[in-house]
């Protein structure tokens, strides 16, 4: 478990990690330079929002000018997301102060008045909720279909050289997707053990993002779409991040996602051992 | 047996009781061996953070 997308772009340049998961920006940046890594998969669709204080001065999008807004990196959906509803309202983003900050801070950040807004994937938006001062201002869903954040990435070498091993690895996460979206107990049992095993963050808090409401993350389609990405793209040339649109097949392997099409869900039931 | 000695033998036993506890409970062994496997049958490594 990683801190931060900086530290995995380094882990994965470094060959410590041979897949990972990145912000989709950051992984078509890496691309546009020349990095040997492609987009296999979506790690989610939704899940992220803006939070404001709940008994602060902003109550729609068009209050921000002069404000600070927090960002998980540059090269990140949120960021490119914040560009377009600011955008959308007559504003830019030179009407407001951008910072980067490492996901786990930015809620106290917020609660300590340090940031007016931050826009963030799950679950910070809902720590800031249930800890009583955040206040949604909008769901990505509000203002992008369809939105994606997080992809997975593997290096072209293990792509070329462990095909079965991606395979199955994509088939896990497109199973689980499935398996997550069928429903509340799913999502309840899964906020369980991932926060006690994997996050190492309260269940109550996943229990909150994958459940208020249900659609607040998706799992499913994972497949990476080029619709998606020319959106993506055309957002990160308007940004200034990348000089060009890169053809979507510079750094998108979709076969892994067309291997996995027509799988189901795991058959797995809380408190069974093992899952088929 | 002195007293210095009955003193360094129980910090020697209570050092050596702890790394072994700590090599049992919380080094990850098989992340560990992964390394050291063939590349065609090592693990991918996958990085993530808790983060959607």
């Amino acid at each position: 478990m990683f801190q931060g997308f900086p530290e995995i772009k380094e882990a994965l340049i470094s060959n410590r990690m041979q897949a990972g998961f990145l912000v989709a920006p950051m992984a078509v940046a890496l691309r546009s330079q020349g990095v040997p890594i492609k987009i296999i998969y979506l790690g989610h669709r939704y899940g992220s929002a803006a939070v404001v204080r709940k008994d602060g001065p902003i109550k729609t999008a068009a209050d921000l000018k002069g404000r600070t807004i927090a960002i998980p990196n540059r090269f990140s959906d949120e960021r490119l997301m914040a560009g377009l509803v600011l955008r959308k309202h007559g504003l830019s983003e030179k009407d407001v102060h951008m910072v980067e900050m490492a996901p786990p801070d930015v809620a106290s950040a917020l609660a300590a008045n340090a940031v007016d807004m931050f826009v963030m994937g799950e679950p910070y938006p809902s720590q800031a909720e249930m800890a009583g001062f955040g206040r949604v201002l909008f769901f990505a869903k509000d203002y992008w279909p369809d939105y994606m954040s997080c992809v997975l990435v593997v290096r072209q070498d293990v792509i070329e050289q462990r095909r079965e091993a991606v395979q199955l690895l994509v088939d896990g996460i497109a199973r689980s997707g499935i398996w997550l979206d069928e429903g509340r107990p799913h999502r309840e049992y899964a906020a369980e053990f991932v926060g006690r095993y994997y996050y190492r963050q309260p269940p109550a808090l996943l229990k909150w993002a994958l459940t208020k409401p249900l659609d607040r993350v998706m799992y499913s389609p994972l497949t990476p779409l080029k619709k998606d990405f020319d959106m993506v793209n055309d957002l990160m040339v308007e940004a200034g991040l990348i000089p060009r649109k890169l053809a979507f097949e510079d750094y998108v392997d979709g076969s892994f996602a067309e291997g996995a099409q027509g799988l189901g869900a795991w058959k797995f039931n809380p408190g069974d051992t093992t899952a088929e | 047996m002195t007293k210095k000695k009955k003193i360094v033998g129980i910090v020697v036993a209570w050092a050596a009781m702890v790394t072994g506890l700590h090599l049992w409970l919380n080094f990850d062994w098989a992340s560990f061996l992964n390394d050291f496997r063939p590349e065609a049958e090592r693990k991918l490594n996958v990085a993530y953070i808790p983060v959607t």
